[in-house]
Order: structure tokens, then sequence, then C-alpha cells
């Protein structure tokens, strides 16, 4: 092995672990939801298995399903049920929030693609 | 004028050199056709285990004919598949030509410059990064092929170790001789 | 041939030393953590996505949560219905009373007069009373039907408009009591201004505050600007992007956004003052302009004003950018939008560029 050998391997070497930190970093997988509740807490929720759970909180239980991709309020103990009528959310940046029962839903985009979205 | 004198000599003096550059070349063929068979993540990337014999022309008998090897082997070899001009010959081609240039800047490195293996590392990795540039720009410009590009690398690197290793073992056969 | 080759060579060998140095250069100065930290918080009664690059974490943490108190506190002082410093000056205003005010609030009060000037008052954030008659100044989303024309008539022949306001160094004073302020159009530029002057005295000189669409852009993401995707107004998806530089606001006013439908009929919260329905025409205006609150107004006006008159009131308020977009999907630009603004859709939409001259 000569010395420009060795400069060789020890750039593949290094160049194999940066193309893994580089491309790799990001999670593969699909469409999340992340869920608020509070200040403080935060869940998130792959949106690619079907599910209904509960989120508490002060004011009481919110329910939240997930079908096929998309993500909604089934039942809210707040008085006017905004969340529940903003129906169902799917692309990045849909948002549903339950402002009494400080608890809010929004789709997190996989597609890093673009910094922000406006609509 | 004696019309004898007018009559071209066609005869061609082989050497031995001859013999045995057509005869790594046909290797080299039969090593891609035999390639070209294997299954693999991305369709015409191949792990380049035909670039053994191409470095071993190239450590043999300079750069110039392993380059010509190199050329014929893609081009002969994609016309006996039958996959002449399409995607998987422009995928080949294109890590060929890499592996080339990559072989000509190596060839010329000062002092005692690259052995067996640091040559099979340079042009294996060449090929793959070429391979994979070529295919996203003209066939899948698709974001998610990145994913693929350090498992590519890894296995490029693989082979070109390994392949080193195989140009090591031939070298010293061949040398006896 | 041989020469040729050897050029071919030197080209590719200092393109390859070139990618060698960039390949390993970043992965050696770069920490293993990115630089860039996104934050989501709900404010403002929306989402409120922050982003930051080339601070440390700590720093970003600080500085959005000064972002977050400041947009609470800018939501309760102008909240529109539920009991504010806002609500407390309509009550006054509608009694004819002079109100004594910081300097602050009497600015915002004069800048949103400007730009209701500006607007020839499509932007008007005087008609509180028609937005709360339409239902729109509540919580829960209107149910319908819509109100009477004639309720509607009667508050269109009172004239609501920001001229009727006095407006002093320290005080406010209204001249028509059917005057209700309502800055929904306006509120979350002015907050998202504010938002941008934290972060910048935080030291964070690159950031992006999207407050529910929304948004303003300073900097750059790293090596690159910011990328913003707008989303298609009536299908799912992205239907254009633009790349922002140095310092930038993205508004959108949609006829989505707050509406409801009634026997069939959408009725969004986008008022028109001078016939007081929603605003027909449009259904998206999107507007690139630096201030935020600027940018908000013009989203509303332009909205308001429609496929026909957007280019005069888009000068008037010295708008360049604008990308209007029809009930037919028709989209209008000016060329400066044209420019910059990048399609994703296929096929392209029908592109009307509007030239000023």
């Amino acid at each position: 092995m000569t010395r420009a050998d060795y400069i060789v391997v020890i750039f593949a070497f290094i160049m194999l672990p940066y193309l893994y930190m580089k491309y790799w970093q990001a999670p593969v997988q699909g469409e999340t939801a992340q869920i608020l509740i509070g200040t403080d807490k935060k869940m998130e929720v792959s949106l690619d298995t079907d599910r209904q759970f509960s989120v508490e909180g002060p004011l009481g239980t919110s329910l939240i399903e997930v079908h096929e991709g998309k993500v909604r309020f089934v039942d809210s103990p707040c008085r006017g049920k905004q969340c529940v009528h903003s129906g169902w959310l799917q692309q990045t940046g849909d948002f549903a929030a339950c402002l009494p029962n400080h608890i809010s839903v929004a789709i997190l985009g996989h597609d890093h693609v673009y910094d922000a979205i406006n609509f | 004028m004696n019309p004898d004198t007018k009559q071209i000599n066609l005869t061609f003096d082989t050497t031995r050199e001859d013999y045995r550059i057509a005869w790594l070349t046909a290797l080299a063929i039969s090593i891609h056709i035999i390639e070209s068979a294997l299954p693999s993540p991305l369709p015409g990337v191949k792990p380049g285990l035909a670039n053994v014999i191409t470095i071993v022309v190239l450590l043999m008998y300079g750069w110039p004919t392993a380059a010509w090897v190199a050329m014929l082997r893609v081009t002969v070899g994609s016309l006996i598949i039958g996959t002449f001009l399409t995607p998987t010959f422009v995928l080949s081609l294109s890590g060929a030509i890499a592996t080339i240039m990559a072989l000509g800047i190596g060839s010329r490195l000062p002092g005692r410059g690259l052995g067996p293996i640091g040559y099979c590392l340079v042009a294996s990795m060449a090929h793959m990064a070429t391979q994979f540039i070529v295919a996203y720009t003209l066939f899948i410009p698709h974001d998610g092929l990145f994913k693929l590009l350090p498992v590519l690398m890894t296995a490029s690197v693989v082979f070109g170790i390994v392949s080193g290793l195989i140009v090591n073992a031939m070298m010293s056969r061949l040398r006896v001789e | 041939m041989k020469q040729m080759l050897i050029n071919c060579t030197v080209i590719y060998t200092s393109c390859l030393r070139q990618l060698i140095l960039c390949a390993s250069i970043p992965f050696l100065v770069t920490a293993c953590g990115s630089q860039l930290h996104e934050a989501r918080l709900v404010a403002f009664g929306t989402l409120v996505d922050i982003s930051t690059w080339g601070v440390d974490s700590e720093t970003s943490e600080k500085a959005i949560a000064a972002v977050e108190s400041s947009f609470n506190e800018i939501n309760s002082t102008w909240h529109a219905w539920q009991p504010s410093t806002l609500t407390h000056i309509n009550d006054q205003l509608a009694m004819g009373e002079q109100i004594e005010l910081e300097p602050d609030k009497i600015s915002l009060i004069r800048e949103a007069s400007r730009l209701a000037d500006a607007s020839n008052q499509l932007f008007n954030p005087a008609i509180g009373k028609f937005i709360a008659l339409w239902g729109f100044q509540n919580d829960d989303r209107p149910q319908g039907p819509p109100p009477e024309p004639t309720a509607i008539k009667s508050l269109l022949a009172s004239a609501p408009s920001m001229k009727d306001l006095v407006i002093t160094d320290t005080s406010l004073k209204s001249t028509n009591a059917a005057v209700k302020l309502d800055f929904g159009g306006f509120a979350k530029g002015y907050a998202v201004d504010q938002a941008i002057n934290i972060l910048r005295s935080q030291g964070i000189t690159n950031a992006i505050v999207n407050a529910g669409g929304d948004l303003r852009a300073i900097g750059r993401h790293g090596d690159r600007p910011w990328r913003v995707g707008i989303r298609h107004p009536r299908e799912s998806g992205i239907i254009a992007s633009v790349e922002t530089t140095k310092d930038e606001s993205v508004f959108t006013s949609g006829n989505y956004e707050r509406f409801f439908d009634y026997q069939g009929i959408r009725y969004h919260h986008i008022i028109d003052p001078r016939d007081g329905y929603p605003a027909r025409d449009s259904i998206s205006v999107t507007v690139i302009h630096d201030n935020a609150a600027t940018a908000d107004a013009a989203a509303t006006a332009l909205f308001v004003a429609g496929p026909k008159l957007w280019r005069k009131i888009a000068a008037q308020m010295g708008i360049t950018q604008v990308m209007l977009i029809d009930d037919k999907l028709n989209v209008y630009m000016t060329p400066e939008m044209a420019k910059r603004i990048h399609f994703e859709i296929d096929p392209k939409p029908t592109i009307i560029i509007d030239d000023p001259t």
C-alpha cells in the first residue's frame, strides 16, 4: 500500500459517515400529526395507521381520530366545537385547535423541500 | 512501376502482448455480462467488479490501453447483451468514463502514486458516484433517491477494496509468468 | 485526441477536487446538530411556526419565548370581540367619548388609517359591525343564515370608516357611532413584525415567523434562501413557490380561511365595505412586501379590489408583488411577481401579467 493508497482509503472512510449523516437525517416515514397539549407537552402521531385516541386537557377529554392519512377532532368538551367543525386535517400546515381545552393538532410535513407554507 | 509494390501488406504482426490484452478484454466483457444478470437496488448500477480487469491492464500496460479495454468492455458487452443505447448502457458508459478519467488522474500522481487498492477504490467510487448522478439527472430526479446514496457508496467502497485485493492476487500471478 | 482527453481529465480533476473539498469541510466544521431550529406554538388563535438558523438552541428558545409573550400580549390587547383594550376602545368610540391611549397603540391605529386611505378604504378596519353582523366576531363558526339585506343596507348607510376618527398623539375619538374597529386584516401582520424585531434584538438574523400561513422571513437558510411554498387555494398541494431574499413578508388572503356554507353558497369573512357582502371575484391574493403589517392590509384590500381594481390599489399602496387568483383560477400577477414566483403545478394556470404602463 502506497501513501496515496492510504489517503484514498481515509477519504473513503470520512466520506461514508458524512453521507449517512447528510441523507439519513430526516426520518423516512409518512406524514405525522403533532399534538400540542398546553404549552409544554408534545405528541407526534403517525398518520399511516388508523386509530382513535383521547387526549386530556384542563377541560376534559378530547377524542382524536386518524383515518386514511387524515386526522380530526371527533369530540371535545368545549362549548363551540370549532375544533370538531374544522373537519379532517390532511395537508402540511393544516391545523385545528380546541383552545378552551388547550389542545391543538397540526399536520407536520415530512417533505423538507419548503421551509414554510403560505396559505 | 511494379504493380506488386503497390500491394499493401495487410498482415498484422501480433505480439504476445496483443494476445494478452485481447484475452483480458474478453474476460472483462464476460464479467460485465455476468454482472448484468445480478439484481441491484437501482437498475443498471452494478458493483463494477469488471473494473478489476481494467486496473490489471492499467498496471501492466498503462492508462491508454486500460481506457481502451474499458470502453470495449462496455460497448461490446452491451451489444452482446442487447442493451446498447438503452438507459442501462448510458449508466454503464458513464461509469466507465468516470473510471477512466479517475484512473487517468490517479496515474499522474507524483511519487509512487497509487497501488492496486488505491486505484480500485478511486475507480469504484468514481464509477458509483457518476452512475448515481446520471441516474438522478436523467432517469429518476426524485429527492428520495438520495436515501440510497450512502448505501451505494458503502457498497462501492467495499467492492473497491475487494477488487483491490483481487487485483493484488492477479498481479502476483501474472508477474510470475 | 490525446490532448482532448487530457483536457477532459484536467476539468474532471478540478471538479473532483471541488467535490472533495465541499464534502469534507462541512463535515469537519458542522457540529453533529443542525443549525436550524424549529418551534411551534399556539398563539393568536392559530399555529405559529418559528424557524431560526445560525444560532444555538438556547438563544433560539429564549427568543421564541419572548415572541410567544409578545403574540399573546398583542392578541389580548387587540382582540376584536373578547374583552380587550380594543373592545373597551370601541365602547368608548360608540359613545362619542375621547380616549387617552399610549403612543404604541396610537401608532398602530394611525398606520391602519394610512393604509385604509391608500387602499381607497377597501381595507377598512372600521367595519367591525359588519363582521359581527355576519357572525365572524365569534369563537364558534357561524351557521348561517346570512343577515337580512335590510340590516346590511342600514349599516351601509351609516358608512363607518377610518376617516371618521380624530387621532392625536395621545387620544382617539370617533365622529361616527357606527365605527367599530376590527384589526383582523392587520393585527397578525403587526404581530409578526414585532416578533421579527424581538428575534433581531436577540441577535438572530435568519428566521421565519409563520403565523397560520402568513409569514415574514429574514436572512437565509444557511447557504441557500428560505423556500416558501404557496398552497393552492382550492385543491390540495402547492401551487407555487418563492425564494425569499433579505427581509420579506408573504401574506395571503383567501376565501377559504373563515367561512360558512348556507344553502349551497359560501360566505367568507372578507367583507367588501362598499356593499357589505363578502367580496366575490377573488379566491386568493398573495402579496410579497417587506413589512408584514402592510402586506397583511394589502392582501385584504386587494382581495376586495378583485381582478378589475387590484392593479390601481396595489400601486397606491406601494405594493409591487401581487398574485391574485380569481374564481375561474386565472392568475393575475405584476411583472415583478412573475419574475420570482415558480409554479409547481402542471399544467400552468392562465397567467395574466399586468403592466402598470
